[in-house]
């Protein structure tokens, strides 16, 4: 490697920014090529562009840190930055969607009979599955404290099996979910009930699939010795963000199961 | 002649070998006083001669810092060879294809439809 006399990473140039700018060309046309002719060949050539491009990308920032040494401290204090920029637009997003909730259910127009929940909605029981969903959530946040500690302390074996715990509670969580859709007494096209609770809670789903996938790959590269106790951002970013996601079906729960129903 | 990034001045100071920065940890040089000579250790078993056999697998890290820290000029996304050009050609040719299939279907899509 070159001799350099500052800190930072001076990147390699890469192509996949370009094949991701037309991986998403390619989704937005399949799209609407799907919605007005019932083509899906763009939208799923849009897709296979999308994950390549993301798993060759993730790699190579894998590669630069552990295998080059390119995120030295003040390189890691940059990635500490744009993590939590991107959590921040995270809890943004989110917040629209709670706004959207409370617009609807503090002040109940009269076409929904003026109370919440509206005239003919049969919401679910938060004593029931949701609770338990609150618990299993709450456990994994345990484990992946639990999983940084043992990083921390070089302790091999039970980051791996803590790691393997949360991810397995996240799948627990994902199941649980996908139960609750499929017995769910009403629907999407339910009005502003259906609207407000499958689209906060279907993106909040979708958050703890990306969340757990993240953490798949923390552990994969735990079992190859990516990290050391005094290195492992990429680690505590996964963490991070299951954090915001456990923090997220919180205030879901709170909000829409139980003051909701 | 070891670095470390200094926290006060912002740029690179000199610095003793265990406190560079290194992102897998330096180990210690060579020992600087030899082992005790142990005499008449009796013959291992061969499950017995490795205690340090590690946990779902060896560390392969120093290895693979080899390969990608060589210096020939070749970008990170190209480094490991064979493997690396087949995926990244074959990105390329669904980039490239996609993209012109992409800008025919619009095309069509375009075109008023046929009564």
């Amino acid at each position: 490697m070159a001799h350099q006399a500052h800190p930072y990473h001076m990147v390699d140039p890469s192509p996949w920014p370009l094949t991701g700018a037309v991986a998403a060309l390619l989704m937005t046309s399949g799209l609407a090529i799907w919605f007005h002719f019932h083509s899906t060949i763009l939208m799923l050539l849009g897709t296979v562009l999308l994950v390549l491009t993301i798993c060759q990308w993730w790699r190579d920032v894998v590669r630069e840190g552990t295998f080059q040494g390119h995120h030295t401290p003040p390189a890691q204090k940059g990635l500490r930055y744009g993590m939590i920029l991107f959590i921040t637009s995270e809890v943004l997003f989110f917040a629209g969607f709670f706004w959207a909730f409370y617009h609807s259910s503090l002040a109940p127009t009269p076409e929904l009979g003026g109370f919440w929940p509206p005239a003919g909605i049969t919401p679910l029981d938060p004593f029931e599955v949701p609770l338990l969903n609150t618990a299993v959530l709450l456990a994994s946040g345990v484990t992946v404290t639990w999983a940084h500690h043992s990083i921390m302390e070089g302790d091999r074996k039970q980051a791996i099996h803590s790691l393997t715990l949360t991810i397995l509670l996240g799948g627990y969580f994902t199941f649980l979910q996908a139960l609750e859709y499929y017995e769910a007494p009403f629907t999407i096209a339910d009005g502003v009930y259906g609207a407000t609770f499958f689209v906060a809670t279907g993106f909040h789903g979708l958050h703890v699939i990306i969340g757990s996938t993240f953490l798949a790959v923390c552990l994969h590269r735990q079992i190859r010795h990516h990290f050391t106790s005094t290195h492992h951002f990429g680690f505590e970013a996964a963490a991070w963000y299951w954090h915001f996601v456990d923090v997220v079906w919180l205030f879901l729960y709170i909000s829409i199961y139980w003051w909701g129903s | 002649m070891y670095y470390k990034f200094s926290g006060f001045t912002q740029k690179l100071t000199g610095s003793a070998p265990m406190a560079a920065y290194c992102p897998q940890g330096l180990r210690p040089g060579v020992p600087a006083e030899s082992p005790t000579m142990i005499f008449g250790t009796p013959t291992k078993v061969v499950s017995e001669a490795s205690p340090t056999v590690e946990y779902m697998g060896a560390n392969r890290v120093q290895e693979f810092q080899r390969i990608f820290q060589a210096s020939d000029s070749v970008p990170v996304h190209l480094k490991r060879g064979v493997p690396d050009r087949l995926l990244y050609r074959t990105t390329m040719a669904l980039t490239v294809g996609g993209a012109l299939y992409c800008m025919v279907a619009l095309y069509m899509a375009a075109q008023p439809r046929n009564k």
